[in-house]
């Protein structure tokens, strides 16, 4: 069982060895709450009864001018914890940006790319950072790519919408795009491209109001229906909590919460995410 | 004197009570304090510190108890973004756990050991976990 959307922003060793992590968190990240040692992370995961975590970065150099996490730092933390799945970042901007995410593969062990438009401050769709799509699509390693409403301080919704991730998921089929918080408010959206194009997965790690349980349940299974995810999109659904901003445990109880099927819910919390990342094929 | 300690607890699920008698025990013997009173206090306020009998039934009945009286996935006005955190709340539950158990226990020190039944057992009581925590001892005497 994987979390596919976690950020390790509040992890106590690491902030004490780059302290400038939690003035990151805090004030560009914007999570305010109290760092906790390295265990509370993982007894997070085995609260919510899962083994492992996606730990994701985001490399904001040119908009903020520093960090959410380096590929570096999170190729650290992953070797302080065999339960951790690293992805890299990088600025799409960048010129050797296909470069900087081959060395993070190759070198460092990094799993996935992590891309968040919003506080990047880039169209996804635009042509200029396709070599870097079509670098991750060689490497055979997915793209994670923050979708709709994000908290983060001036970062806009609109470099997120799910429109922006048509040309993707078309022109590049072997590339698999996941679309994080559910694309929300474009739950509907989102779902249509993802019942369109097989290589295009949704993660579950949306809450914008209320608490998780009420929340998701709105967002799977009233803003669409909930056999949409059963019948349609089981094999392009990822449990992601998007943790520290809500806890591991109630992101995952809300999503049991919805009735899904057994078997669904093995592809939602362990399958598909193994697929994802080359661990397993699903038949 | 009066000496303030501040000690840490690692919890491990998402509601548990933690015994933390012999901590403060310690502290109280560590201080050298004969006669006075010493009080114990969480710094959070989804946590809360509590006295029952040492028995793992109690503990659970607690804290089960304390879930019928206010559920972690009630109706609360907390369930919104809080920008002071940069997350949602809807931890109202917790919180409201929190104040019905209290956030402190006192007890009298005399002979240098603190004064209490002998079934009674001092808790960090832990309500939205797992996390790591804070809580204060104070030792007042002489």
């Amino acid at each position: 069982m994987i979390d596919f959307h976690t950020h390790p922003l509040l992890v106590e060793e690491m902030i004490a060895r780059y302290p400038d992590l939690a003035r990151i968190a805090r004030d560009v990240f914007y999570i305010r709450n109290r760092a906790q040692p390295l265990e509370t992370f993982l007894l997070e995961l085995d609260v919510a009864g899962l083994e492992r975590a996606v730990l994701l970065p985001i490399d904001t150099t040119r908009t903020r001018g520093c960090q959410i996490y380096s590929n570096e730092q999170i190729a650290e933390l992953c070797r302080m914890c065999d339960r951790f799945i690293g992805f890299a970042s990088v600025d799409p901007y960048r010129p050797d940006a296909p470069e900087v995410l081959a060395r993070a593969v190759g070198d460092l062990g990094l799993r996935g790319l992590k891309l968040a438009p919003g506080i990047q401050e880039f169209y996804p769709d635009d042509r200029r950072f396709f070599p870097l799509y079509e670098k991750a699509a060689e490497l055979g390693v997915p793209i994670l790519f923050h979708a709709g409403m994000t908290w983060e301080p001036g970062a806009q919704a609109k470099y997120g919408h799910p429109s922006r991730f048509e040309d993707i998921a078309h022109d590049l089929p072997q590339l698999n795009v996941v679309l994080a918080h559910l694309a929300w408010p474009w739950v509907l959206e989102a779902a249509a491209l993802a019942a369109k194009y097989p290589n295009l997965c949704l993660d579950t790690s949306a809450l914008y109001f209320d608490n998780p349980r009420d929340f998701v349940r709105f967002a799977m299974a009233e803003q669409v229906p909930l056999t949409l995810w059963e019948r349609s999109l089981r094999k392009q659904l990822l449990f992601g909590s998007n943790y520290p901003r809500v806890e591991v445990k109630n992101m995952a109880w809300a999503v049991r919460a919805l009735g899904l099927s057994d078997d669904c819910q093995r592809l939602v919390f362990a399958d598909n995410a193994r697929r994802l990342l080359g661990e397993e094929q699903v038949a | 004197m009066i000496k303030l300690t501040k000690l840490t607890v690692q919890t491990r699920r998402s509601q548990e009570l933690v015994d933390v008698t012999d901590e403060v025990e310690r502290v109280v013997a560590e201080s050298g304090v004969g006669e006075g009173l010493v009080y114990v206090m969480t710094s959070h306020t989804s946590s809360g510190v509590l006295v029952t009998e040492g028995l793992e039934c109690l503990e659970r009945d607690v804290v089960a108890h304390l879930e019928r009286l206010a559920p972690d996935q009630g109706d609360y006005w907390h369930n919104r973004y809080l920008d002071i955190d940069g997350r949602l709340g809807f931890n109202a539950g917790a919180h409201l756990k929190g104040v019905i158990s209290g956030y402190f226990a006192y007890f009298p020190i005399s002979g240098g050991k603190i004064v209490k039944g002998g079934r009674q057992r001092v808790y960090f009581a832990e309500y939205d976990g797992p996390l790591s925590r804070e809580y204060y001892v104070q030792v007042i005497g002489e």
